[in-house]
């Protein structure tokens, strides 16, 4: 594993796992030496980040409507019915 | 991940949690206030409460999940449901302190994968047309071509066109971007999640997501989102 990440291409190819913290220590160390040293790469890195937000900004507004909640909770809650007497 | 003990053998012999080599029966019980009454299987009252307090707050996020798999706020419902219904019946053989929301969204996956994916023919042959053109252009460059200096366009985006994005993948992909870039579960999750080998899963997350970028990115420039004279499209 040492010195996977040489060149640019390289560090492109492995750039989801290390934003995703799917990267070894050491490997994760290799990819942020490069970053600071390499704008383009840089750039790269910093659109994903955006594009990342983006994405969970707007996929995360969904609301599950209030009759939806309602059929949930019938399924594990029993219905006790109370009966005046009197 | 699913342990199969049932609740009363569970509590009867405290301390058996590998995560707690001290053995604190306290940590055994994080739930149940009752810690003294060990011996007595959890009533049905109780198992609605645990569920209700536990697994209802993911409701939202199941929601939202079920609105990408199926794309259809009447499936996503009945999914949803279901999904709530199959996790109740087997709730006694979750194992409390381990991840409930990644056994949620196991039910939820093979719920739609057994009886949705099946009905929904269309989106699997909808889903295959976009991937190839979009696979070709993903090769050509793998990156979007967006520059750091243009991602303000990102804020323009109207969301309608990132959901619209994230629907024009295929299933598999589809569901393999939302778990990562939504959930934010690990390759390790997700494979548990889809059933599927981590080489699989990292493969349909480069796909995807190289395809949803692209698309994205398509469409700040098309839409006049990314350019030097800003006519405010």
């Amino acid at each position: 594993m040492m010195h996977e990440f040489e060149d640019c291409t390289q560090v492109l190819q492995h750039l989801y796992e290390f934003h995703d913290h799917e990267l070894t220590e050491e490997e994760a160390d290799e990819i942020r030496a490069h970053l600071l040293a390499c704008e383009p790469c840089l750039d790269h890195y910093q659109v994903e980040d955006a594009m990342r937000l983006l994405i969970r900004k707007c996929c995360s507004e969904e609301k599950a409507p209030d009759t939806l909640r309602l059929r949930v909770q019938a399924t594990y809650t029993r219905t006790v019915v109370i009966t005046e007497t009197d | 991940m699913i342990d199969t003990l049932d609740p009363a053998a569970r509590l009867a012999v405290p301390g058996t949690r590998r995560e707690h080599p001290l053995g604190s029966f306290v940590m055994n019980l994080p739930t149940m206030p009752e810690a003294t009454d060990l011996d007595r299987p959890e009533t049905d009252q109780e198992r609605a409460e645990r569920f209700e307090g536990e697994a209802l707050a993911y409701l939202d996020q199941l929601y939202g999940a079920a609105l990408r798999m199926t794309r259809n706020p009447s499936d996503a419902e009945d999914l949803v449901q279901e999904t709530y219904a199959k996790a109740y019946a087997s709730f006694h053989q979750f194992t409390p302190g381990t991840n409930l929301k990644a056994w949620l969204y196991r039910i939820l996956t093979n719920t739609f994968i057994n009886t949705y994916r099946k009905k929904q023919r269309q989106p699997q042959t909808s889903g295959q047309e976009v991937e190839d053109w979009q696979l070709a252009r993903a090769e050509a460059h793998t990156s979007t071509g967006l520059r750091s200096a243009e991602m303000e366009a990102l804020d323009r985006m109207p969301h309608s066109a990132v959901t619209d994005a994230m629907n024009a993948l295929s299933p598999d992909f589809r569901l393999a971007v939302y778990l990562a870039d939504v959930e934010g579960f690990s390759y390790k999750e997700i494979a548990e999640i889809m059933g599927t080998p981590i080489g699989t899963v990292m493969s349909r997350l480069n796909r995807g997501r190289n395809q949803l970028r692209a698309s994205l990115a398509d469409f700040a420039r098309e839409h006049g989102l990314i350019g030097g004279d800003r006519d405010d499209a």
